[in-house]
């Protein structure tokens, strides 16, 4: 993975939603959803992004998708600096960029039947030149993600959980694409069903050298899948590594309490290991802690943490840490 | 220890619909011993929710529950009349849901909410029951309970509305604690919080718990005891330790082999269990695993097996294993 190039570099991304909560001005309120991230993720790589309910990973990954528009900073896939681009200019880059969802329920449209919902990226990025050659193709897909042919003209209503997700799969694979964001493919899913779900995504990649940037909250699963893995924590990166290094060689604080709070299939192992219970909630977004984001529930904080918010440095060849009392 | 606290014997659960007849639990038997963590594991309509709901009678009309007897603390619930059920519930037998935010009403008071059950079962003025409901919104440890009593649910995270739905179970003292997916709506680390509050609780008060999840690492870090359920059976039930171990059911192997085992980032790819639940409008005569069982036999779509001991306290329900079966040798590996 080292020697491939270099396909997404993310440089400082902000994105703000704006509040409104009561009248006028004052009502209106700034909500840092992702507070200046930066990363690269290589060719044929899988990034893995995690955290807790509301740390701003899905909103990196849309604003990614320029499914938001960033507020500030630089996104650069393949080269192109594709921030400020408008729709028109981005249209070849929606066919490279796709987008598997996070709840298979509501991600599909229950009027259309497979067919369309395969079908009709197909026709819109002018793929397939005729009908005959778009069923082709629509069957071809529905094969690949483990569906039947008699699939093919039902509706999602008709289908379970998994098998809508394969769906939803077919769908962001119909382009060809290159680079695939997966917002929590799997969380709505069965344990049995989510095994299948992740060896068909990663079986693709190895197919068709896809990249992945893969959002979740299922810190084995993201071990399983993940090359190298970011930790968000209230719009901030606070960790970032190769996977085995950072599940190995944790150093921020926060890191090791989300481990250590995740539940582990063996009894044995979950028995002896010395768990980080943090305290609390997450801060709002709205109004974060001065300082570091995370000091509020950290156990080491002191008065450097409220003041000066800690940078993101080095540790080891490719680990990097932002923490003023990394462990 | 092992006092037996609930004894259901043989439970049919089965909803009358429009297209028919779903059996959704199928004639299963078990036990709660007093003071133990019993968790119940399997895919999401396997009827392991139905069973609970069944045993505390808070199904809808359609639903028609038989049983050859449902023993709590010596009384048969089966027997019963409705207002005899309403007096446990929420009193001896405390009941936590999965999704706090449709569980607790949103136009009344956390404080409102917390004191109903203490003025109707402990029989608690106003004065004191909001006073222990203080005591208790302090114990699942949020801050500042006189204020919060006041406040609604909307102004409380999920972790805070699943803390106040335990309090609410534990404010009667309850001799059972049913928990229905508690954490599954809930992060990580707060999902810790909720575990270990549990368990803080239990040990304090020694309440028997019975755990629904469908994740199996809830289950490791938390129970003693274990049952996995499938198509509206019970496939494997024992110790914690037997389950991961020593599993004696191809489910249960199954289901373990589909989750990432803790240690190293490997090539190796995660073994899916193929295939799809049982319809359980339609249930195959046989074992309901039978379709997605790699290792079934003839007689698997034929005939279900009963669970029988395979070791101490360790009962699966499948052929290869079966008393009847003589040959099988070494462990079973699917």
């Amino acid at each position: 993975m080292n020697g491939s190039k270099v396909l997404l570099d993310v440089e400082n991304l902000q994105t703000t939603f704006r509040i409104r909560s009561g009248f006028g001005a004052a009502g209106v309120h700034k909500l840092k959803a992702v507070d200046g991230v930066s990363f690269q993720v290589r060719q044929g790589e899988t990034f893995g992004l995690v955290g807790e309910s509301g740390c701003g990973k899905t909103t990196v990954g849309r604003t990614i998708l320029k499914l938001y528009q960033p507020t500030e900073g630089k996104i650069v896939y393949d080269g192109q600096d594709i921030t400020q681009m408008d729709q028109k200019a981005f249209a070849p880059y929606r066919r490279k960029m796709q987008m598997i969802f996070q709840d298979p329920y509501t991600s599909l449209d229950p009027r259309q039947p497979v067919s369309e919902i395969i079908g009709a990226p197909l026709t819109l990025h002018k793929l397939v030149s005729n009908q005959a050659e778009r069923n082709e193709r629509v069957r071809e897909l529905v094969h690949m993600v483990g569906l039947k042919d008699d699939h093919i003209n039902r509706y999602p209503h008709e289908f379970s959980g998994g098998q809508r997700q394969r769906i939803g799969i077919a769908r962001a694979l119909a382009l060809n694409p290159e680079f695939i964001v997966c917002d929590e493919p799997i969380s709505a899913l069965d344990v049995s069903i989510q095994a299948h779900i992740i060896n068909i995504l990663e079986d693709f990649q190895h197919r068709f050298n896809l990249t992945y940037l893969f959002i979740s909250h299922d810190l084995s699963m993201v071990r399983h899948i993940s090359h190298r893995v970011g930790v968000m924590y209230l719009g901030h990166l606070v960790e970032v590594a190769e996977v085995n290094d950072l599940y190995e060689n944790m150093r921020h604080p926060y890191t090791v309490s989300l481990m250590s709070a995740a539940p582990i299939a063996d009894p044995n192992v979950a028995r002896n290991t010395k768990r980080v219970i943090l305290q609390g909630d997450v801060p709002s977004p709205i109004n974060p802690p001065s300082g570091c984001p995370f000091r509020t529930r950290c156990q080491y904080a002191d008065e450097i943490c409220a003041h000066v918010m800690p940078q993101l440095e080095e540790v080891s060849k490719g680990h990097i840490v932002a923490c003023h009392h990394m462990l | 220890m092992n006092e037996r606290l609930l004894d259901v014997r043989s439970l049919r659960t089965n909803f009358l619909t429009g297209g028919g007849i779903v059996n959704a639990v199928r004639g299963i038997n078990f036990h709660v011993d007093k003071g133990e963590f019993l968790g119940v594991a399997g895919e999401s309509g396997c009827g392991k929710s139905v069973t609970m709901l069944s045993i505390m009678r808070l199904l809808p009309d359609t639903a028609r529950v038989q049983s050859q007897g449902i023993l709590f603390d010596g009384v048969d619930l089966q027997t019963q009349k409705m207002k005899y059920m309403r007096s446990i519930q929420g009193n001896k037998i405390g009941m936590i849901f999965q999704d706090p935010m449709t569980c607790l009403n949103p136009l009344y008071t956390i404080g409102n909410q917390l004191m109903e059950p203490l003025q109707i079962h402990k029989k608690l003025s106003r004065k004191e029951a909001r006073k222990r409901a203080a005591e208790m919104l302090d114990l699942v440890g949020i801050s500042n309970p006189e204020r919060r009593l006041r406040q609604y649910p909307h102004e409380f995270s999920g972790g805070m509305r699943q803390r106040a739905m335990i309090a609410m179970a534990m404010s009667c003292d309850p001799k059972l604690l049913i928990a229905d997916e508690p954490t599954t709506a809930l992060d990580v680390t707060i999902q810790a919080q909720i575990l270990d509050l549990m368990k803080n609780l239990k040990q304090k008060f020694d309440t028997s718990t019975a755990l629904i999840t469908h994740d199996l690492g809830v289950i490791a870090s938390v129970c003693t005891r274990v049952i996995i359920m499938y198509g509206g059976l019970i496939m494997e039930q024992g110790y914690v330790e037997d389950i991961f171990y020593r599993p004696a059911h191809p489910y249960t192997i199954g289901l373990l082999k589909s989750v990432p085992s803790a240690g190293e980032r490997t090539q190796e790819q995660l073994t899916p269990i193929p295939g799809t639940p049982p319809d359980l409008m339609n249930p195959p005569p046989g074992c309901p695993f039978a379709a997605r069982c790699s290792v079934a036999m003839k007689i698997c779509a034929l005939a279900q097996p009963e669970l029988h001991e395979v070791g101490d306290n360790h009962a699966a329900a499948c052929w290869l294993n079966h008393p009847k079966a003589s040959h099988m040798k070494g462990r079973l590996e699917v």
